[in-house]
């Protein structure tokens, strides 16, 4: 019995239990080093036996894949939504499945019309959810200890799906009205999505809506999204985390205010300038370069790339998107490295992380 | 020298108070748009404003007037939308802002096009534009075609997902010598390189030059790949692209 209970240090949170406190911004044993989108690469193909597009539609090879972001990686997470068209392939939008070596997309859209739109009653038993539904399952039941992400595409994305990007983009000028009617109509078959997922058994779930700075202002945000997303935090039923790729700085603080428990950034948000803006108000992960450091990267590079966005505060280490499906294993290993080697040297009791403080104006005179 | 005060369109005047930034394209700017008309300075207002039905109201108008299709072309519409690229790099508008813009430029060139065919003005070149095989972002390709037609080029859209030859195809169909190629996925950036590669196998390597472009492209690998040249952004594709087509002239 006294063994059981021995006194707690080092790494002796689960990787779950750790997850969530981190993504609610509280104290951990180790910060955790995650997938929240997916780090699928050719060698985890190899390694699990199970290879795109297959995977995208069957739910072991969907489980077994995504797990060895935990089993090859030492991730805190596992992730089975490797692609973006969960939803918009049930929703009848057309999809191309991809290769080995290439992520699915939709090759045609289908929606002309808000009000033309419905969702199927058989939404969630198409095959994506099938599989996706299926591989939550199954991986709930062989790691009952590793934090499940879900991934949901909210009406704004599987509005590009559907209506095609650059029809919804000119929309939101020529006809504002519209394109709100679209999210409106959108918002439950991406809400039923979170909901399956959670029921399945994710612990949280990332949300992506894709208003970015290379695409919209952050007027835009706040005139079609912010609201909304005030509604989705509310009702989703369990962790939100939001992801918008590319340089989102100059939203972030619509994207706190909007109540989401986390965001998920990008690389080209320096995570000093996000903590600052957020101030508490949500977690913060990411934001390891895909091209650069991870693809085209060594391990020391993204060892150090890791360190940084540590040594910034942040509440978890994780790639900022999809990763390139040749990155190398070996390079990605320096995500859960880093995080441990961080935390071993921020562990002042033993027993939990204690980031430094931030420099304070003088110590930051002295550096430039 | 020409004077911000010499443009008479109000709202010409105030965009490139308000938006230009650089010296010389302040400059570039002031100088073509004082030398261009009233009616043309509106044209222009009108497309950076993307306001589609009045472009095509006052083509039709300056049109019915006896003014040149080319005239309404480069001091109307190309002169427009140079100004929207501009504020797009910056970041003072974006995506949709821009696709408005080329909605109303298209509307003023569906009346010049036919003029300009008829009486064999030639454009500066012909671009074969396509976002590479596996690939399917086009928003970036297709605001390089926008600014490239802006620009006075003739541009051929592949559209996505665009293999080494369909590339070969177009180029010998259309008679063209330069090439644009997209790709926003590191996963297919090497298909650059196989397309350059299959037009070596074809032997039409030299006669072409090829640009590539797109978020995770960079200058360095627009080299390793054996391109020609690599374009940051659609202003910068539209720059190289005249860049390329005078060396293929000499
Ligand atoms: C919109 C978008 C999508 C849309 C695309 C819709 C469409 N019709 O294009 C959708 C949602 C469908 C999508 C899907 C995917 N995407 Co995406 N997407 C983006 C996003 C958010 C914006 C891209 C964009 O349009 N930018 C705006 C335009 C204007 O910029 P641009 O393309 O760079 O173009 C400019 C310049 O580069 C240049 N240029 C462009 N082309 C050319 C060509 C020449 C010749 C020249 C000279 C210049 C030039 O001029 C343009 C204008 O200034 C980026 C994020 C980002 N930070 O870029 C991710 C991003 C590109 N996507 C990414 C990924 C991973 C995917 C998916 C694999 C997701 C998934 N897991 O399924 C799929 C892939 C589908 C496929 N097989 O292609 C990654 C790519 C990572 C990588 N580098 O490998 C990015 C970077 C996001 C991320 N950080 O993870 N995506």
């Amino acid at each position: 019995m006294g063994e059981q209970f021995k006194r707690l240090s080092g790494e002796w949170m689960t990787p779950r239990r750790r997850f969530l406190s981190a993504l609610y911004g509280g104290r951990v044993d180790k910060v955790p080093a995650m997938t929240l989108s997916s780090v699928i690469t050719l060698e985890a193909m190899e390694i699990a036996d199970a290879y795109f597009p297959e995977a995208h539609l069957d739910a072991e090879q969907m489980a077994r894949l995504a797990a060895t972001a935990h089993e090859d990686l030492g991730l805190d997470t596992v992730m089975p939504v490797f692609h973006s068209q969960l939803e918009a392939d049930a929703l009848d939008a057309a999809t191309w499945w991809g290769t080995v070596d290439n992520w699915p997309a939709t090759s045609a859209h289908v929606l002309h019309d808000p009000e033309d739109f419905s969702i199927p009653s058989d939404y969630l038993k198409r095959p994506s959810f099938e599989a996706v539904l299926g591989a939550i399952r199954l991986l709930r039941k062989r790691y009952p200890e590793v934090a499940i992400v879900g991934k949901v595409y909210g009406p704004w994305s599987v509005g590009f799906h559907l209506v095609g990007i650059e029809n919804f983009l000119m929309g939101t000028i020529t006809e504002p009205d519209a394109i709100r009617r679209y999210l409106e109509v959108l918002l439950p078959a991406s809400m039923m999505s979170a909901h399956a997922q959670f029921e399945a058994g994710a612990d949280a779930v990332m949300w992506a809506d894709h208003a970015n700075r290379e695409l919209v202002s952050p007027q835009t945000y706040r005139d079609f999204l912010l609201e909304m997303h005030q509604q989705v935090t509310e009702e989703m039923g369990g962790p939100s985390i939001l992801h918008c790729c590319g340089e989102t700085t100059d939203r972030i603080d619509y994207f706190a205010e909007a109540g989401w428990d986390c965001f998920h950034f990008e690389s080209q948000v320096d995570p000093h300038v996000a903590k600052e803006i957020t101030g508490g108000r949500m977690s913060l992960m990411g934001n390891i370069n895909n091209p650069t450091t991870l693809f085209s990267g060594t391990y020391d590079d993204c060892y150090q790339a890791c360190m940084n966005v540590l040594e910034a505060g942040v509440d978890g280490v994780a790639p900022e998107g999809s990763v390139p499906l040749g990155t190398k294993m070996e390079v990605l290993q320096a995500l859960a490295d880093s995080a441990r080697d961080y935390s071993n040297a921020h562990r002042p009791d033993g027993r939990l992380v204690v980031h430094d403080p931030p420099p304070s104006p003088s110590d930051e005179n002295g550096e430039a | 020298m020409a004077q911000l005060s010499d443009i008479v369109n109000e709202t010409v005047r105030a965009e490139i108070e308000e938006f230009l930034d650089r010296p010389e394209e302040i400059e570039r700017n002031i100088e073509l748009f004082s030398r261009a008309s009233p009616a043309m300075q509106d044209i222009a207002a009108a497309l950076i404003e993307g306001d589609n039905i009045t472009v095509d109201r006052l083509t039709v108008q300056a049109l019915a007037d006896g003014v040149e299709a080319i005239e309404i072309m480069d001091d109307g519409l190309i002169a427009g939308m140079g100004i929207v690229g501009i504020k797009f790099r910056e970041g003072f508008v974006f995506v949709p802002e821009v696709l408005v813009s080329a909605r109303a430029m298209k509307a003023g060139m569906a009346h010049i096009e036919p003029i300009l065919a008829a009486s064999g003005v030639e454009p500066i070149g012909t671009v074969i534009m396509g976002t590479v095989q596996g690939d399917l972002h086009d928003i970036g390709k297709n605001l390089c075609i926008m600014m490239l037609r802006g620009g006075g080029f003739t541009a051929i859209d592949l559209g996505v997902n665009t293999s080494p030859d369909e590339f070969l195809e177009a180029v010998r169909e259309n008679d063209a010598h330069l090439i644009g190629m997209s790709a926003l996925l590191t996963t297919t950036m090497p298909n650059m390189a196989r397309t350059v590669e299959h037009f070596k196998d074809a032997g039409l390597r030299d006669q072409v030059r090829f640009m590539v472009g797109g978020a995770p492209v960079t200058p360095e690998f627009g080299e390793e790949v054996g391109a020609d040249g690599y374009g940051k952004d659609a202003l910068a594709c539209v720059e190289l692209a005249k860049k390329l087509a005078a060396e293929l002239r000499t």
